[in-house]
């Protein structure tokens, strides 16, 4: 018994084996650099001096840093309540009996196949002014005089708002897949017992459907908050940082310091700093999702 | 059972070194110097790419058939990775034998230790130095010693549109503009134009933010007499704000009264279909000008507004990055390489680049080439940024950003010196 069981054992650690090796190789390895990262000046060549806890004193005191986590933690805002609600409308659409069931699967979710470069290139285009589709538009329905042009790009609130928009497009598509089949697991039965108690569509939805989505709300909340705080690639093509570093994420700031002004030290320090602020969030989410144990 | 598991761990385990060799080893592209035949094979980084990259192919490929003994490999590597690959690459030995760099770049590179001086090979190679244009070289000679060799220099001209100019009245007999070359001048110029051509023109088409907006601001700050935005050490913010104002805001004029297009998303496109009736920008455009069916252009140096005569401009050089090796061999026949392109300097100016020698420009295949000679004698008034190993980031993070919003007209000439001003000291003192 006892050597059947360590064979077991040993099967899964070969199994595992290759894992491990790449996890240890690709992931604890270069978190362990990074952090020896943080003491130094270090550029991409070379190590360079021992500065102990400077880079972390720099940082604190650092107000570009402070202004890109707060732009950042901004897109969170912006980005992840926006995305829930749209999520779940488009899977209460894509829901409903009706013949055209599919296409609404289809159409939903094709932006999301695209990468991020594809899409943050078309919402530019679209954005544009003179060129773009947006402002033609709204010049054809009157609602902006011919001679007038809005210009979404370099405005920084109106630059916020093609942020964001191009990201729901582009990211939306996943989550609601997800709200789908979830929603689809939801048994029949319920809702014709709750339809004979007489419950309306808005009683059923804000009763029944959206408690069975709890879970994964919190999930996708969660995953959301993340991949928002790591936003960098659409705001870099469409608005670079600008103007005057308003629309900056931390990630772009963390990539300019390192590779661009070869401050490797510096970033590192950024980056574990921006982590902490990730693990936090992440240990609160845990934290509040297991107070109360399953809610339905 | 046993041997099943022992096969098992054993395929992992080969399927899994040969992962791990295929990230460790391989790479070295510099391949080995001299082959059976005494060859030298040299590997040669570029980032250039278009009219640019297939007249460096051009060149290459000449090389190596005139010159038997020697085999440049080039390889392209996207503009925007290049400076990145570079560093990290020389970082870790894998470095090419050759490569590129603006001589902006040149001091960071040195400061990193990625390119070495370049005297010994040069002299074993019979490198002329006097060859070249002084003011190109100067700007990649550090202490005395020379870390590049400068194959052209690239600078802000402007080109005009020749039907537009003769619509408004403005092109004379020689085909030149009418102009009268003061700052009153310029203005009174596009006046004109912005008043006789139909209002769908962009009198003067230009970028709103970044490069050639900043380009002309250095031009007009250096006929000011301005000089640079950092002290002779190098160690400290030195704008001459006075002039850095006046040049600023002469440029936010031009776009606050309407000579510029606002927010123009493609302002090239502008001037090459024919609606735009100037443009200041690189020589390197001439080519694409040239290419463009129906467009009648010209080509001239930019005015002169204050002064003296002076313009944006950079220089592509070629470089010496460090090797494991440093094989004497390979880099004396790399500087016969570089000495080689700048004398062929007639194949690289296609693209419209102004040569490095003056021999070149004296070559009927040059004068051949239009437009060119029309603004070669501007290298000698190129005002290069000084050797600091902050170039770069200076431009991206103080410059741009807060001329930028001059030129929305959101930020006063003033404020814009004096935050620029704080933002370089900042650089400066990291």
């Amino acid at each position: 018994m006892k050597i059947k069981k360590m064979r077991a054992d040993l099967q899964a650690l070969v199994f595992l084996l290759p894992f491990l090796i790449i996890y240890g190789l690709f992931t604890i390895w270069p978190m362990i650099k990074g952090v020896e990262m943080t003491f130094y000046k270090w550029t991409l060549i070379k190590k360079m001096d021992f500065v102990g806890l400077d880079n972390f004193r720099k940082v604190f005191l650092d107000r570009e840093v402070w202004e890109a986590i707060w732009h950042s933690t901004f897109f969170v805002f912006l980005s992840t309540p926006t995305m829930i609600i749209l999520a779940i409308l488009l899977a209460l659409i894509a829901n409903r009996k009706s013949s055209l069931q599919k296409f609404y699967r289809i159409i939903f979710f094709i932006p999301s196949v695209l990468s991020v470069a594809v899409a943050a290139y078309l919402g530019l285009f679209v954005f544009q002014p003179y060129t773009g589709f947006v402002n033609s538009f709204l010049h054809l329905v009157q609602l902006l005089p011919q001679n007038a042009e809005i210009f979404w790009l370099t405005e920084t609130g109106l630059a916020w708002v093609v942020i964001t928009v191009i990201t729901l497009w582009w990211t939306v598509g996943f989550n609601f897949i997800l709200y789908l089949s979830a929603m689809q697991e939801i048994p029949d039965e319920i809702y014709e017992a709750a339809r004979l108690d007489g419950a309306s569509d808005t009683q059923i939805f804000w009763r029944i459907t959206l408690p069975y989505l709890n879970p994964l709300t919190k999930t996708i909340t969660m995953l959301q908050i993340i991949a928002s705080y790591k936003v960098f690639m659409q705001i870099y093509v469409i608005t670079g940082g600008g103007p005057l570093d308003q629309t900056r994420p931390i990630i772009q700031l963390i990539y300019q310091t390192g590779f661009k002004n070869n401050n490797l030290g510096y970033a590192a320090t950024m980056s574990y700093i921006l982590f902490v602020i990730l693990l936090v969030l992440s240990a609160l989410q845990y934290w509040m999702t297991n107070r109360k144990g399953a809610e339905y | 059972m046993k041997r099943k598991i022992g096969r098992l761990a054993l395929t992992l385990l080969l399927s899994f070194s040969t992962v791990l060799s295929a990230c460790s080893g391989g790479s070295n592209e510099a391949g080995d110097s001299v082959s059976g035949d005494g060859k030298v094979t040299l590997s040669f980084w570029t980032l250039f790419d278009g009219g640019d990259g297939a007249n460096m192919q051009t060149l290459v490929d000449e090389f190596n058939k005139s010159h038997p003994d020697i085999e440049v490999k080039n390889t392209k590597l996207a503009w925007g990775e290049y400076y990145t690959k570079l560093v990290t690459a020389v970082g870790n030995g894998n470095g090419p034998d050759i490569g590129i760099s603006h001589s902006s770049r040149l001091p960071d590179l040195i400061n990193q230790g990625v390119v070495t001086e370049l005297d010994t090979p040069a002299t074993d190679a019979g490198v002329d130095w006097n060859t070249y244009n002084q003011n190109l070289l100067d700007a990649v000679t550090v202490e005395g010693q020379h870390y590049a060799v400068p194959i052209d220099t690239h600078p802000f001209i402007m080109f005009y549109n020749k039907k537009l100019l003769k619509d408004a009245g403005l092109l004379g007999e020689d085909g030149k503009p009418i102009l009268e070359q003061s700052a009153d001048g310029f203005v009174s110029f596009l006046q004109t134009l912005k008043e006789k051509l139909p209002a769908k023109t962009t009198p003067f088409a230009l970028s709103n933010n970044n490069d050639d907006p900043y380009r002309l601001w250095w031009s007009l700050y250096s006929q000011l007499g301005g000089n640079d935005v950092v002290s002779d050490d190098l160690k400290s913010a030195a704008i001459d704000k006075e002039k850095g104002i006046k040049a600023a805001d002469y440029v936010q004029k031009l776009y606050t009264e309407g000579y510029i297009k606002k927010n123009d998303p493609d302002f090239y496109k502008n001037f090459q279909s024919g609606t735009a009736a100037i443009i200041m920008t690189g020589v390197w455009t001439t080519g694409t000008w040239e290419s463009t069916k129906g467009l009648e252009f010209g080509a001239m140096p930019i005015p002169k507004f204050y002064d003296k005569e002076a313009t944006w401009g950079d220089s592509h050089t070629i470089v010496l990055p460090l090797t494991k090796d440093e094989d004497p061999a390979k880099r004396k026949a790399a500087m016969i390489f570089a000495d080689w392109v700048a004398d062929n300097g007639q194949v690289w100016a296609k693209a419209g680049h102004i040569p490095s020698k003056p021999s070149v420009l004296e070559k009927q295949e040059f004068k051949d080439l239009p437009y060119r000679s029309d603004y070669s004698e501007v290298a000698s008034v190129v005002k290069f940024s000084k050797h600091s190993t902050k170039n770069a980031q200076i431009r991206d993070e103080a410059a741009f950003k807060f001329l930028n919003e001059v030129w929305m007209n959101k930020m006063t000439p003033a404020d814009a010196m004096n935050n620029m001003e704080t933002a370089i000291q900042k650089i400066l003192s990291e």
